[in-house]
C-alpha cells in the first residue's frame, strides 16, 4: 500500500494540470489502491483436502478521470483510467481516453459537488493491517479450522463422520484520494476483515454457519468464526422434514439480510427508480412497509465494516433515511441520479466505485448501500417473537433467494439450507433438515402485511459476493408458503 | 509512451517463461510454478433511453502466478495484480515480487497443514499434499479467426449503434424504459509453467445485451433481456449469432416480446405436474443449473460447499449416482469446447487441452466431470481412472481459475417440435430462460421463463407472463418423454462463482424438450389475473 499523503497529493497534482487544459470544463481525480486477501479453506475428513484450499491476493492501484469537455457539439462528459501508476503523466494519459470516449449524455448535469457535510471518521483503519502481512493473515485462516476442529473433537465427532468445514477469510485494504474542480479534496483508507464459514456432518445431514467481521485484528475472532460454523452443526443434528403449507415464520439475521440485499435494496435505490425498474418510483411518502418498520442506511457508523469517512466521490457518508416508520422518504443516491432526479430529498452519500477488489480506479460511481440498518418501533426479544410465532419454522440460513419474476414483481424463491429449527408451542424446538425447504413469497406483502414482530437486536450481516452489511433484526412473518423439496442422496 | 496492445505480449512471454521454468524453480521447497498473463483490448458503449450513456475504449494487462512449495508438505500460494504501461519496462521485477508472495504463501500453508497433522492425528488425516495429475504438457499458439476485429470498429459506430438501436425501441408505445450494451473485445491469454507448458490463446468476444423495461397490468414494471454474443467479431452484430438477427432486428423482436408480456396475465399455479415443452432458450438455463454445476467437480469434492453448494449426484465415494439413472433414457447432458460458443477453448487455464465429456449418457450418469488437474488427481487417488479434461477458467488472471463450464448442452434428439407440442393436449410452453433459483446441492429448481403459452389440444392458445416450472431435478429429467432435433447452442454471459466471485463466459443449450411438472405464477394479488 502506499502513504495516503502521497494519494492526496496525487489526486491534487493530477487536478492542478487539468484545471490547465482548455477544453476542460468540469474534472474530477480519483486515485486508489487496494489490496485483498483471501485465504478458502476446504477441509473435508473423508476426502484428501488442503485445509487451506487457497492463499491468494489480488493488487490494482491506479487513476482515473472525470472531465466535461467543451466541444463544438456541446457539452460531453468522459471517463479514462490508467493502471498501476498515480504519476501526472498517468493522469494525461487517463485524460485522453476521456476525451477519446466522451459523449453528451443529456442526463448528465455535473460531476459531484459538496453537500455542506463534513466527514465524521477519522483513522479509523488498522494500520497493523494496512501494513501487510501474509504470515499473520494465513495464521487467520488456520485458527478457523482449528476452531471448527477442536468443537467437532470436543464434542466426540471423527472423521468417520464425513465432517467438512469450507468458506473464506478475507481481508480488504483500500485507500483512495479524490480532487475535483468543484472544491472537493479528500482521502479516505479503510480496512475489512471478514469470514463466512459453513460446517458440515454429512452423516448426520447437519450444517452450520459462523461469521465474524471487523475492522481491526483486535476485533477479529477467527478461530471462534469456525467454533460458532461446528457448534451449529452439532446443534442441527436430527433436522426433520415439514410438509409444504404456509407457515409462520422467523427470518433469522442471514435471511434478513438476504432478502434485503437481493430484493429490497435493488428497489431502494435512485438508479432504479430513474430507470423504471422499481416499484418505488412514485411511491414517496407513501406507506410501502407496515408502520412499525424504519430502515436507514449509514455509512458513517463507527466500527462497522462498511463504514467510510468519504464516498468516492468525496462526499462525506452520513445516514440517509430510506424507510420511516412504513412510508418511503428517501433512496440511496449517487451524484449522477440526485442530479438527474432534481429532487433535494435524494442525497448522493452513496456513491461508490466497488469492483476489481475494492474501490476501484476503473469503476464510474455506481449505487451501493453501506451499514443498511433495520429496526421496529417495538421491537421485542427473540423469545417474544417465538410466542408470537407459536407453532411454526425458524429460518436461519437462505440460498438463492431471486426475485423470480423480476424485480418489479416482488416475487421471491430461495432455499433453506442450514440453522434452522421448527417452533414449536413459541419455543425453538428441533432442527429442520437442511436442504428440504423451498421458499415462495411476495417480499412486499410481506413486509406490508404479514409481520408478526421484529427483534431488537440486530446483527451485522453479510452475503456473498455484496459489498454492503446488514444490520439485521429476526422478523416474524406469517402465512409463508414454504414447500417440500427432494433431499442429496437420502 | 506506446499504448498497451495484444501484441504487447510477445514481450512479456518470453521474460515470463525464464521467471517460470528457471528462476522460480531454483528456490528451495518449490515444485511448482505456473504464470497466466492476459492483455485485451475493449470497446464499449452504452445507451439509456436513445441517449448515450458511456463509452470505452481501453486495455487492461494483468498476471497471476501459482505456486507449489513445501518442506515436509506441499501446499499452493497464488498472487495476482493488475500492470500498467509503466511496468513494461521493469517486468521482470513485477513478475518475480508475484512469484515470491506467492512462493512464501505456499510455504507458510505448507507448515501450518503439517503443524494441523501433527496436531489432531487422524481427524486431519485427511489433509494431503497438493498434488496435480500428470498431463501432457503442450506447447501451442491459436487465434480464433475473425471477420471484424472489435478493434477496428471505430467507437463513433459502436456509440451510435446503441443510440440508434435504444430510440427505435423507446418509441414502442409498451417500452417505459431501456438500456442497449455493446462490448467488443479482443483478448489474449498466455499460459506458462515450469512444466515447460506454454499455451497462447487469442479470440474476439462480442456481447450485445438489451434490457427492456415495460409497465404491466396493475402497474408493475418487467424486465426483459438477453444476450446475442459469441468468440466472434462486429459480425456477432451484423447477423452472425445463434439468432441470425442482426443487434437491432434482436431487440425489436425482444422488445415486441415485452410489448406483449405486458398485457398478458399473470400465468396461475398449478396444484398438480402437468406436461410441459420447453424450448432450447429456458433449456440452456436448465441444463446450466442442473447439470452442468452438478458436475463440477471442485463442487462434487465439497470445495464449493461454504458457497454453491454441493453436488446431488455425489454424497460420497461409497454413495454416488455414477452409473446410475438419473434422469430419462432420452436425455444426454455433455460439456464441449470444441464447439464455437462462449465456452469454446482450445487449453484451459493450466495448459490443459480441452476435450468434450460426457456427463449423462442416455440417463446414465457418467464419472466424467468436469475438472481440474487438482480434481482429477484426488479422483486418481481413490482408484477412479480420471484424466483432466481442462475444464478451469479464470475471469482475468488475477483470480484463481476455477472448474467451469465449457459449452454444456443438452444433446439433440430426432423429434421435430412442432409435433411435440403438438402432442400435448394440455399443458404449458415454458419459451426463453428468465431468472433460477437452485437448492443447495441443485436437487429441487425453480426457473421462470420470459413466455409461458398454455396448450391446449397441441396448439398454443394462452399467453402468459411470470411463470416458472418447480420441480427435483432428477425427478423431472427422468420425467423426459421427448427431445427435439433443435440444438441451439446460447451464449451466457455472466455465470458467477468463487470467492472473491468472478463472472464467466461460458455456452449453454439445447433442444426443445417435453416433461412433467408443477407449474408456479406470480402474486395473483400484484394484477393481471387470468
Amino acid at each position: 500500500m502506499k502513504k495516503i499523503a502521497n494519494l492526496r497529493s496525487a489526486a491534487v497534482k493530477g487536478l492542478e494540470y487539468l484545471l490547465t487544459v482548455n477544453d476542460v470544463k468540469e474534472a474530477e481525480v480519483f486515485v486508489a489502491v487496494n489490496d485483498r486477501f483471501v485465504a478458502r479453506l476446504n477441509y473435508t475428513s473423508a476426502i484428501s483436502c488442503n485445509g487451506v484450499q487457497e492463499l491468494k491476493s489480488d493488487y490494482s492501484s491506479g487513476v482515473s478521470v472525470r472531465a466535461v469537455f467543451e466541444t463544438k457539439e456541446g457539452a460531453k462528459i468522459g471517463f479514462g483510467s490508467e493502471d498501476k501508476q498515480t504519476s501526472l503523466n498517468a493522469v494525461k494519459r487517463a485524460l485522453i481516453k476521456a476525451r477519446k470516449v466522451a459523449v453528451a449524455d443529456p442526463h448528465f448535469k455535473s460531476l459531484p459537488r459538496p453537500i455542506g457535510s463534513v466527514p465524521t471518521l477519522k483513522n479509523y483503519h488498522d494500520p497493523e493491517i494496512m501494513k501487510g502481512n501474509d504470515g499473520l493473515l494465513a495464521g487467520q485462516a488456520w485458527r478457523v479450522l482449528e476452531g471448527a476442529l477442536k468443537t467437532f473433537q470436543e464434542a466426540g465427532f471423527t472423521e468417520r463422520d464425513s465432517l467438512s468445514v469450507t468458506g473464506d477469510i478475507t481481508v480488504l485494504r483500500e485507500q483512495i484520494a479524490i480532487a475535483s474542480t468543484h472544491g472537493i479534496v479528500d482521502c479516505d483508507q479503510s480496512t475489512i476483515l471478514m469470514a463466512a464459514i459453513t460446517a458440515m456432518i454429512e452423516e448426520k445431514n447437519s450444517k452450520g454457519t459462523g461469521w465474524a467481521t471487523g475492522t481491526h485484528f483486535t476485533q477479529f475472532d477467527a478461530e471462534e468464526a469456525g467454533r460458532m460454523a461446528a457448534r451449529s452443526a452439532i446443534d442441527t443434528i436430527g433436522g426433520q422434514r415439514i410438509r409444504s403449507g404456509k407457515y409462520s415464520v422467523i427470518f433469522g439475521h442471514q435471511p434478513v439480510c438476504a432478502l434485503f440485499t437481493n430484493l429490497v435494496i435493488p428497489c431502494l435505490s435512485l438508479s432504479s427508480a430513474m430507470l423504471n425498474t422499481s416499484p418505488f418510483k412514485e411511491k414517496l411518502d407513501q406507506l410501502i412497509m407496515a408502520e412499525d418498520i424504519s430502515i436507514y442506511d449509514d455509512g458513517s457508523l463507527p466500527g462497522r465494516m462498511a463504514s467510510k469517512r468519504i464516498t468516492c466521490e468525496g462526499i462525506p457518508t452520513g445516514r440517509t433515511q430510506l424507510v420511516d416508520r412504513g412510508r418511503l422518504v428517501g433512496l440511496l443516491a449517487n451524484s449522477y441520479f440526485a442530479n438527474w432526479a432534481g429532487d433535494s430529498r435524494f442525497v448522493p452519500r452513496n456513491g461508490f466505485r466497488f469492483g476489481g477488489g475494492g474501490r476501484w480506479h476503473r469503476s464510474e460511481p455506481g449505487i451501493s448501500a453501506t451499514n443498511l440498518v433495520i429496526e421496529s418501533a417495538n421491537p421485542v426479544s427473540e423469545e417474544k417473537l417465538c410466542k408470537k410465532v407459536g407453532n411454526g419454522v425458524f429460518i436461519g440460513r437462505l440460498w438463492y433467494l431471486y426475485p423470480i419474476n423480476g424485480s418489479g414483481s416482488g416475487d421471491f424463491t430461495g432455499t433453506v439450507v442450514g440453522d434452522s429449527y421448527l417452533i414449536k408451542d413459541g419455543k425453538i424446538a428441533n432442527p429442520l433438515q437442511p436442504n428440504t425447504v423451498r421458499i415462495n413469497g411476495n417480499w412486499l406483502e410481506l413486509m406490508k402485511g404479514n409481520i408478526l414482530g421484529v427483534s431488537g437486536e440486530q446483527k451485522a450481516t453479510l452475503d456473498w459476493a455484496i459489498e454492503e452489511i446488514v444490520l439485521a433484526p429476526q422478523i416474524a412473518f406469517a402465512d409463508v408458503e414454504l414447500e417440500e423439496i427432494d433431499v442429496l442422496l437420502a | 509512451m506506446k499504448e498497451i496492445t495484444i501484441e504487447t505480449l510477445d514481450l512479456v512471454k518470453n521474460v515470463a517463461q525464464d521467471l517460470i521454468t528457471d528462476w522460480a524453480m531454483k528456490f528451495q521447497g518449490v515444485r511448482y510454478a505456473d504464470i497466466r498473463i492476459e492483455a485485451s483490448e475493449a470497446r464499449s458503449a452504452v445507451a439509456l433511453d436513445g441517449n448515450p450513456v458511456s463509452a470505452c475504449a481501453d486495455w487492461e494487462i494483468s498476471f497471476g502466478v501459482r505456486v507449489i512449495a513445501g518442506k515436509k508438505m506441499l501446499a499452493s500460494g497464488y498472487y495476482g495484480r493488475h500492470l500498467g504501461t509503466f511496468d513494461l519496462k521493469k517486468l521482470s521485477s513485477e513478475i518475480k515480487a508475484g512469484i515470491s508472495h506467492a512462493r512464501q504463501r505456499a510455504l507458510a500453508n505448507a507448515q501450518h497443514k503439517l503443524d494441523m497433522k501433527e496436531r489432531f492425528g487422524s481427524l486431519a488425516g485427511s489433509l494431503c499434499d497438493t498434488i496435480l495429475a500428470p498431463v501432457e504438457i503442450h506447447r501451442a499458439a491459436h487465434q480464433l479467426p475473425f471477420l471484424t476485429d472489435p478493434r477496428q470498429v471505430p467507437l463513433e459506430k459502436a456509440i451510435s449503434e446503441v443510440v440508434s438501436i435504444s430510440k427505435n425501441i423507446q418509441q414502442i408505445k409498451e417500452v417505459i424504459a431501456n438500456e442497449v450494451i455493446f462490448e467488443g473485445t479482443i483478448i489474449r491469454k498466455l499460459f506458462l509453467s515450469s512444466e515447460g507448458a506454454s499455451i497462447d490463446f487469442t479470440f474476439p468476444i462480442t456481447a450485445f445485451m438489451p434490457f427492456i423495461i415495460t409497465r404491466t397490468e396493475g402497474e408493475q414494471r418487467s424486465v426483459i433481456y438477453d444476450c446475442l454474443g459469441d468468440f466472434a467479431g462486429w459480425e456477432v452484430m451484423e447477423g452472425q449469432n445463434v439468432y441470425s438477427k442482426d443487434a437491432r432486428t434482436f431487440t425489436l423482436d425482444l422488445a415486441a416480446e415485452a410489448a406483449r408480456l405486458s398485457q398478458a396475465s399473470i400465468l396461475p399455479s398449478s396444484e398438480k405436474e402437468v406436461v410441459v415443452v420447453t424450448d432450447p432458450h429456458y433449456n440452456a438455463l436448465l441444463v446450466h443449473e442442473i447439470v452442468g454445476h452438478p458436475v463440477e467437480l471442485d463442487r462434487i469434492l465439497k470445495w464449493e460447499t461454504g458457497y454453491a453448494g454441493r453436488s446431488r449426484l455425489f454424497k460420497s465415494f461409497g454413495h454416488h449416482q455414477i452409473g446410475q439413472q438419473v434422469a430419462s433414457p432420452l436425455v444426454t447432458a455433455l460439456s464441449d469446447p470444441t464447439l464455437l460458443g462462449f465456452g469454446y477453448l482450445p487449453f484451459d487455464d493450466e495448459g490443459v487441452r480441452a476435450r468434450k465429456v460426457v456427463h449423462i449418457n442416455k440417463g446414465i450418469l457418467t464419472a466424467d466431470f468436469l475438472n481440474s488437474r487438482e480434481t482429477a488427481a484426488v479422483m486418481q487417488a481413490m482408484g477412479m481412472a480420471v484424466q483432466p479434461n481442462g475444464a478451469m477458467r479464470a475471469r482475468d488472471p488475477i483470480f484463481v481459475p476455477l472448474v467451469r463450464m465449457t459449452n454444456t448442452v443438452f444433446a439433440p434428439g430426432d423429434r421435430r417440435p412442432e409435433d411435440i407440442i403438438r402432442e400435448v393436449d394440455e399443458g404449458y410452453y415454458f419459451k426463453g430462460c428468465s431468472v433460477p433459483s437452485i437448492s443447495e446441492s441443485r436437487e429441487n429448481f425453480r426457473i421462470s421463463a420470459r413466455e409461458v403459452w398454455k396448450i391446449e389440444k397441441g396448439e398454443l392458445t394462452t399467453l402468459y407472463r411470470w411463470g416458472s416450472i418447480s420441480a427435483d431435478s432428477e425427478t423431472y429429467l427422468k420425467s423426459i418423454d421427448a427431445v427435439g432435433n433443435d440444438f441451439k447452442l446460447y451464449p451466457i454471459p455472466n455465470c458467477g462463482k468463487g470467492q472473491p466471485m468472478q463472472t464467466m463466459h461460458v455456452g449453454n443449450g439445447g433442444p426443445t424438450m417435453r416433461g412433467r411438472a408443477k407449474v408456479v405464477g406470480g402474486d395473483m394479488r400484484r394484477g393481471g389475473a387470468a
